[in-house]
């Protein structure tokens, strides 16, 4: 099991290494959200190159979210309590949100509320996972790639973040949303806890972000769907 | 505070968890290589919970040890969906006893969120284990890719190696193509006799290459897939299998060779062909002909060492007589060689007279018969019979005397009583004065039993003249070699001494003497010759003479004689002939102010000219190989002795 562990971490070292440019250019037009009536220096971009790029992002996050979360688990938490993350149900930060949860009540909503969904669980990311680089860079002998990772994701989810709320203009003609999903401040800073339970808690974190990033990436897929082939994809 | 109290709650709960999970002796289907604790009973677990498509799902259960509880409806399933803490177990939605299976449809079937199931016994006796707490997108196991099927792709080019391309389509049930999941795949290979799996690489295209594979081998391809970023696979498809057998397509390439092949050897045919035909030629022009003593009609055996005797009591006459024209060809396979013709001339004056005066027109270039000899080149045969038939080819009569240096000699025949000379002629015409003519003497009947081939040139003047020394009148054998005939001409004036007076007075004018030098490093047959004229005085030659001599400038004609003379390299060769250093014949040589007589040649090809004393040694260490000669006749070299004089 170690061994597909090491496997993959390179691999997740290596996409990341190698994805860096291509989110770098991906993620350039996503940075002209201030410019709305002036001449926009950025290049327009189409509704479904748009769309593509999120999905892209979204597929990118998750799968270094789950090395991460792999390379955390192999790292830090013992063997007996690795399944824990199974558990962590109710204890992730975004159970409160009202997410659908199953593809039956996916295709039932609209498209408003699908990227809804995605923006507040973008939302609701970027700042957990700035205290887990701090708590991060607080254990001695944190890897660097992982470090290095979870730095990553977190960029990439405000521009993903961007992203969507582009998108989401394009699409559905809104308006700037304000980010009135943001989290509760679950993170106590003060605090220097115990190890194990440092430990156990950026378990949770990272599990939960994993599969946060998972629903993300499915949501965007079954958006994009419905965007070429309305039959297929909805139910409704 | 609620943050710290919620954290240590769940401290608390992991801790006791964890000391469940390691009393318990049932494992959670979700641990890989769950831990067994041998003896103890093993109570009612699940096996395992599996979704095929992240929509529905189900999971298996077994009673374990407790063999009561196996009937159906002992055992019952309840879980929880922990969508708030206030959820409850739940019983299982859909039993399939004959299984043990508990199905989930898609409309308990939620995604994202914990699932913990438990088995309760009709007592509600609970067998828990908290590991079988799930996320349903972990437990999806895809089911395998379908439509798989193979292509040739390449051939190596040995042939026996061979490259297949497999396609597949992904499996119905997963929707993959709304993006609900996202499929990689996972191609096996192996050959029919190896028991161990190859595996390609993971990836999510629904075809790959499989690269070397082996004629006549067959393959066994199947193919799984799993959850992009996941850990778990579905099951595999059914085996395809791959055999190739010979490639027709080899045979298209063994025309080409076989072409490859007849065209190479018709070219080598058409060379062997060529050099065939063109054999006598190339073999001229490869392996020029040795120079060596070619005399027609003697044997080329009496011309090697030792044979002095033979070859003079043939030269002489004897036997057979003279050399008959029609001496046998012992030269038959080399038509490119060159004779020196000797023909025994009878005494008749005036027939020799005619046959000076032709062999003066002969040698003059006037218009005459062709010669019996081949020539090539510019080769020129000294002989009384011959006619000289290349020669214009070579002598360029417009060539300024100082240029076209060409000394040309004529071997003669010398008498001392009947210097009978015949100079390689130049040119034709009376015109003495003007160019380098053959300057002939008209001698008395001559035959050569007692004359050179070669005139020993004793001295030469410092204008240029050779002083040819009489070399015959005093030895009763010699030996013959045409070689340097061949090679190396020197005009040599034999002239006896009242007959050379009597010469001059009839051509008071200049007598030119030519001296011709044919390299014998070239082909042989080409003259590199140095022409000169060479006025001769007055002969004051010395009765007894039978050579014209040339005053003699010891000293200065040293360097004259390297200036006038062909390349040193060469000098020694044609001088060696001509040199007898030791000779009772130098003695007889009264030096005459006027002469010169080229006493040596030193090891640097330097001629000298007044000897020094006996006694005192050469300057180079290597004896003179003159000296090691055995008793050979005087201005006579024969090829091997050239052979050790040459550098």
């Amino acid at each position: 099991m170690s061994m597909t562990g090491n496997y993959t971490i390179l691999q997740g070292g290596v996409w990341a290494l190698l994805l860096w440019p291509c989110l770098l250019t991906v993620s350039h037009p996503l940075d002209c959200k201030e410019e709305q009536g002036s001449i926009s220096r950025c290049p327009t971009i189409s509704q479904e190159k748009l769309l593509d790029r999120v999905i892209q992002h979204a597929e990118v996050i998750y799968r270094v979210s789950e090395e991460s979360c792999t390379l955390f688990e192999e790292m830090f938490v013992p063997f007996p309590m690795r399944l824990q993350r199974n558990q962590a149900g109710y204890t992730c930060i975004t159970k409160a949100l009202p997410i659908p949860s199953s593809k039956s009540e996916i295709q039932q909503i609209s498209d408003t509320w699908l990227l809804h969904s995605v923006l507040m669980l973008v939302q609701s990311w970027i700042e957990p996972l700035v205290y887990l680089q701090t708590t991060l860079d607080r254990y001695d002998d944190a890897p660097d790639l992982l470090l290095n990772k979870t730095k990553w994701v977190s960029e990439k989810l405000v521009s993903l973040e961007q992203g969507v709320v582009v998108l989401m203009k394009k699409m559905l003609d809104e308006g700037m949303l304000t980010t009135a999903y943001n989290e509760h401040g679950l993170v106590q800073y003060d605090v220097q806890p115990e190890m194990l339970e440092s430990v156990l808690r950026d378990y949770m974190l990272l599990s939960c972000f994993k599969k946060d990033a998972h629903k993300m990436e499915t949501f965007l897929k079954l958006l994009k769907c419905r965007q070429t082939d309305k039959y297929n994809c909805a139910l409704y | 505070m609620a943050a710290s109290s919620s954290s240590s709650i769940l401290l608390l709960s992991l801790l006791i968890s964890s000391l469940v999970c390691l009393s318990t002796p049932g494992s959670a289907f979700l641990m890989d290589g769950g831990h067994m604790t041998s003896s103890a009973p093993l109570e009612p677990h699940f096996t395992e919970c599996i979704s095929r498509e992240q929509e529905t799902f189900r999971c298996w259960w077994s009673a374990g040890s407790f063999q009561n509880l196996s009937s159906p409806g002992a055992l019952r399933v309840f879980y929880l969906k922990k969508e708030s803490p206030t959820s409850e177990w739940k019983e299982c939605p859909e039993y399939i006893y004959s299984k043990r299976e508990c199905f989930f449809d898609t409309n308990h079937t939620s995604i994202w969120i914990t699932y913990c199931i438990q088995l309760r016994t009709q007592n509600n006796v609970t067998y828990f284990n908290e590991d079988d707490c799930f996320t349903v997108e972990n437990i999806v196991r895809p089911d395998p890719p379908v439509a798989l099927n193979w292509t040739l792709m390449n051939m190596s080019p040995s042939g026996l190696y061979y490259d297949v391309r497999v396609r597949w389509k992904p499996p119905p049930s997963a929707d993959v193509t709304a993006g609900w999941m996202r499929v990689e795949y996972e191609v096996q290979f192996r050959g029919r006799n190896s028991t161990v799996w190859e595996a390609l690489e993971v990836q999510g295209t629904t075809q790959q290459t499989i690269y070397g594979l082996r004629i006549g081998e067959e393959y066994e391809v199947r193919i799984r897939c799993r959850m992009m970023a996941f850990t778990k696979f579905g099951e595999f498809s059914d085996s395809v299998f791959i055999h190739v057998t010979e490639i027709p397509s080899k045979e298209i390439t063994f025309p080409v060779t076989l072409a490859l092949i007849f065209g190479i050897a018709g070219i080598l045919i058409l060379i062997v062909l060529i050099v065939i035909s063109q054999h006598h030629r190339l073999m001229v022009i490869l392996l020029p002909p040795i120079p060596a003593p070619k005399i027609k009609g003697i044997d080329p055996e009496l011309l090697k060492k030792g044979k002095l005797d033979e070859l003079n009591f043939i030269l002489s006459g004897g036997g057979m007589g003279s050399l008959p024209s029609y001496a046998p060809d012992f030269y038959q396979d080399e038509p490119w060689v060159e004779f020196i013709e000797v023909d025994a001339e009878d005494a008749d004056p005036g027939e020799k007279e005619d046959d000076q005066g032709s062999d003066t027109q002969r040698l003059l270039g006037l218009s005459q018969p062709v010669g019996q000899l081949t020539h090539i080149g510019c080769s020129h045969a000294i002989s009384f019979p011959d006619d000289d038939s290349g020669r214009a080819s070579c002598y360029d009569p417009d060539l300024p005397d100082q240029d076209a240096l060409m000394l040309s000699a004529a071997l003669l025949p010398g008498q001392p009583e009947e210097a009978s000379l015949d100079v390689l002629e130049r040119s034709p015409g009376p015109e003495i004065g003007e160019r380098p003519i053959v300057h002939a003497q008209p001698q008395g009947p001559q035959t050569w039993v007692n004359t050179d081939f070669y005139a020993q040139v004793s001295d030469v003047m410092p204008s240029g003249g050779v002083v040819l020394s009489p070399g015959q009148q005093l030895r009763t054998q010699e030996s013959t070699s045409a070689t340097e005939e061949e090679m190396q001409k020197k005009g040599l004036e034999n002239g006896d001494g009242e007959e050379t007076e009597a010469k001059k007075e009839g051509k008071q004018k200049e007598l030119q003497f030519q001296l011709l030098v044919v390299d014998p490093e070239g082909s042989g047959y080409t003259m590199e010759s140095v022409a000169r004229q060479i006025s001769t005085p007055s002969s004051s030659s010395m009765p007894g003479e039978g050579y014209h001599t040339i005053p003699p400038q010891p000293i200065d004609t040293k360097p004259n004689q390297e200036a006038f003379l062909p390349p040193p390299t060469t000098t020694g060769e044609f001088q060696s002939p001509y040199i007898h250093p030791d000779s009772p014949q130098s003695q007889f040589l009264a030096p005459v102010s006027d002469y010169t007589v080229v006493q040596e040649v030193d090891c640097q090809h330097s001629l000298l000219l007044n000897p020094s004393p006996a006694p005192s040694p050469p300057p180079c260490l290597p004896q003179h190989p003159l000296k090691a000669l055995p008793a050979m006749p005087v201005g006579y070299i024969s090829p091997e002795l050239l052979g050790n004089l040459s550098p």
